[in-house]
């Protein structure tokens, strides 16, 4: 028993951290998923595709980029190229604009995963924080904290969006703080459940026995132990934000006119092309939802992995 | 007698949602950042005549005052005025009303395509576990819940519409077809339902009733897919869990038939917890509606929705927002009440 705890206890720090990544059993398990590895790969293809779009076509990097070329109207004299069907040249086709697709969807994956990524991990933490305090403080913080995140979830998720649009204004940002407020109940109401059962646990008693503020009683030993769901939570709602944050500037609330974001191409594509250039709407619609069935693939291998009753039901 | 009391305790806990709810819907009002009574006033007004429209509104009142007239207002229906949409017409009656029955459809008939196709497929899925038809049906389930409304509705679109020609792009009847009532019933006079598939059965108009599910068709399997793909993965886990309970041991070893065992023993519980998801689905599917409707060019309450959000109309807005968080909070009553029926165990 002593030498366990002491062997433990000399596995810390990135030694540690390697080690125990070697033997957990839920990565093994994630990694005999098929279909979850799949998704690991479509995820990992689009962020390539996104720092590449990035630092060569945002023109952040050692090259120029032609971000330019994609942002404003390429009409002038080139009026004739308009809605021009995909080629060689230009594989996606061009839109109402004269502008290549192609380069736009790349970038658009640049801003879907930047956004995405903002929204998730700020709610992850948002709900992290209210789950874990509701849970450990009960009854009257309990009830304030949680009777809110109800409320907050009794409107269908795009509507409570668009209904803090209305408040905030439209813009690309204000979308993301809108889909923030949409997105901490979930992550709260399941950190909440979560930290209830690693709160019945004795070592927490024990922590706190040993005179453990509380701050270090959440930080050191409850939310570390909730962390499992929170991640599959948290790779199951990346789809779900990039497909908000794209409906949102679909319907004319997020992304600026013009901007190379999936949701507009789509807009200005159903719009303008929807009879005449069917490539117009489609690149956008086909990256976007290949971006989010990754995530889902992920998330949902996420979840068989951690639940071993669900995975005995399922293979 | 339980049944009852659960009942009752869940219509009280509607409450504090309730108060919550016009809570947040007030804040809209009074949070955005354009003044009211100047949106009202229009462009180009005086000072003047910004602060007589403000009096007038009762905007210059405590806030607590406001509160208190629009919580008294919203619960006899009374949404206020248009400001820009329609000005100085009332929300509810001259806007609203008439929208409401266009979302509805739309959604029963979604949920409706979700339910009648995932459900078979789940149980499928379920009983041929692990061939051939249970992956593809597992991946594309997966797949349904990736498609965003926004695409899968223009592709349905350009192939049924464009290509193929066989199949309405948009609005919600053929244009010679002019749906008015009241309609008659034994004599007596009664307003239409608002409910197009309800409406020209009523009228008795066949060709009427093909062309408005003609038109319904495209828009409902555009938000059925995603309400679709969710039912038939609980279907198919539900089911999965519930053939390795004992009294489905105890069916076989009496030597009962498979198909017996399965659909009735089986099917009947696992339909339970699937119950739920149709219910929480139904939120998805209001918030779908508003994508749909955009995109099929339907006039419904998410149109109407983004149209005064666009145009800063905020009793509109406040009216839709409600209307919807409504809807969505009353089939979630229903919801966990049916459940409570099916499975008394949760009422402890």
């Amino acid at each position: 028993m002593s030498t366990q705890t002491q062997q433990r206890r000399r596995r810390r720090g990135i030694r540690g951290f390697i080690h125990r990544l070697r033997h957990s059993r839920f990565l093994s398990n994630l990694a005999a998923n098929r279909l979850a590895m799949i998704g690991l790969l479509i995820i990992t293809l689009m962020v390539v595709i996104a720092l590449y779009a990035r630092i060569f076509i945002g023109g952040v990097g050692p090259i120029e980029g032609y971000y330019g070329e994609i942002m404003g109207s390429n009409l002038s004299g080139n009026a004739d190229m308009a809605k021009a069907p995909p080629s060689p040249k230009y594989p996606f086709g061009l839109d109402g604009q004269a502008r290549s697709i192609f380069p736009r969807v790349l970038f658009g994956s640049w801003l879907a995963l930047k956004w995405g990524t903002v929204t998730v991990a700020v709610s992850t933490v948002l709900g992290v924080s209210f789950g874990v305090i509701a849970a450990y403080y009960s009854d009257l913080v309990d009830n304030v904290v949680m009777r809110t995140m109800d409320v907050l979830l009794a409107f269908p998720s795009l509507l409570l969006a668009l209904a803090l649009v209305s408040i905030l204004g439209s813009g690309l940002q204000n979308a993301v703080v809108a889909l923030i407020l949409v997105y901490t109940p979930r992550f709260a109401r399941v950190v909440r459940g979560a930290a209830l059962a690693v709160l019945e646990d004795e070592y927490i008693d024990a922590t706190i026995a040993i005179g453990a503020k509380d701050f270090r009683v959440l930080a050191r030993h409850v939310v570390p132990n909730c962390l499992a769901p929170v991640t599959v939570q948290s790779t199951l709602n990346f789809g779900l934000a990039i497909i908000d944050l794209a409906a949102l500037s679909f319907l004319g609330f997020g992304a600026k006119e013009g901007a190379p974001s999936w949701g507009m191409m789509l807009s200005a594509g159903v719009e303008n092309g929807l009879h005449s250039a069917w490539w117009w709407p489609f690149f956008p619609g086909l990256a976007l939802a290949l971006t989010v069935l990754g995530f889902n693939l992920l998330g949902d291998g996420m979840r068989d992995a951690l639940d071993p009753r669900m995975r005995d039901a399922i293979d | 007698m339980a049944s009852k009391w659960f009942v009752i305790k869940r219509l009280l806990l509607l409450i504090p949602v309730l108060i919550g709810i016009s809570t947040v819907v007030f804040a809209i009002l009074h949070l955005g950042g354009n003044d009211p009574a100047a949106v009202m006033a229009g462009q180009g007004a005086s000072q003047e005549q910004i602060e007589t429209i403000r009096s007038e509104l009762g905007f210059d009142d405590p806030i607590w005052v406001q509160y208190t007239r629009f919580l008294s207002d919203v619960s006899q229906f009374d949404f206020g005025e248009s400001y820009v949409l329609k000005p100085g017409q009332p929300v509810w009656g001259s806007i609203l009303a008439d929208k409401l029955p266009v979302t509805i459809e739309l959604a029963i008939y979604g949920q409706l395509f979700g339910v009648m196709l995932g459900v078979p497929l789940g149980v499928l899925s379920a009983i041929k576990q692990n061939s051939l038809t249970d992956h593809i049906t597992r991946i594309g389930a997966l797949a349904g819940i990736s498609v965003p409304i926004f695409w899968s509705g223009p592709l349905l679109i350009i192939l049924f519409a464009n290509i193929l020609g066989v199949l309405p792009a948009s609005s919600r009847i053929d244009t010679q077809y002019f749906i008015e009532g009241p309609w008659a019933f034994f004599g007596h006079e009664l307003p239409l339902t608002g409910l197009m598939t309800i409406d020209t059965l009523l009228l008795g108009n066949i060709d009427a009733f093909v062309s408005a599910v003609e038109h319904l068709l495209l828009p409902a399997a555009v938000m059925g897919i995603y309400s679709m793909a969710l039912i038939s993965r609980m279907m198919r886990s539900s089911m999965l869990e519930v053939v390795r309970q004992d009294y489905i041991r105890t069916a076989r070893a009496k030597g009962q038939g498979q198909k017996i065992t399965m659909l009735k023993h089986g099917l009947k519980n696992a339909f339970i917890p699937v119950i739920t998801v149709i219910g929480i689905q139904f939120g998805t599917m209001l918030g779908g509606a508003v994508l749909t409707e955009t995109v099929f060019g339907i006039s419904g309450l998410g149109v109407i929705l983004v149209n005064a959000i666009q145009a800063g109309d905020y009793p509109v807005v406040q009216a839709a927002v409600l209307v919807f968080a409504m809807l969505f909070t009353l089939v979630n009553l229903t919801v966990d009440i049916t459940y409570s029926y099916l499975d008394p165990r949760i009422q402890q």
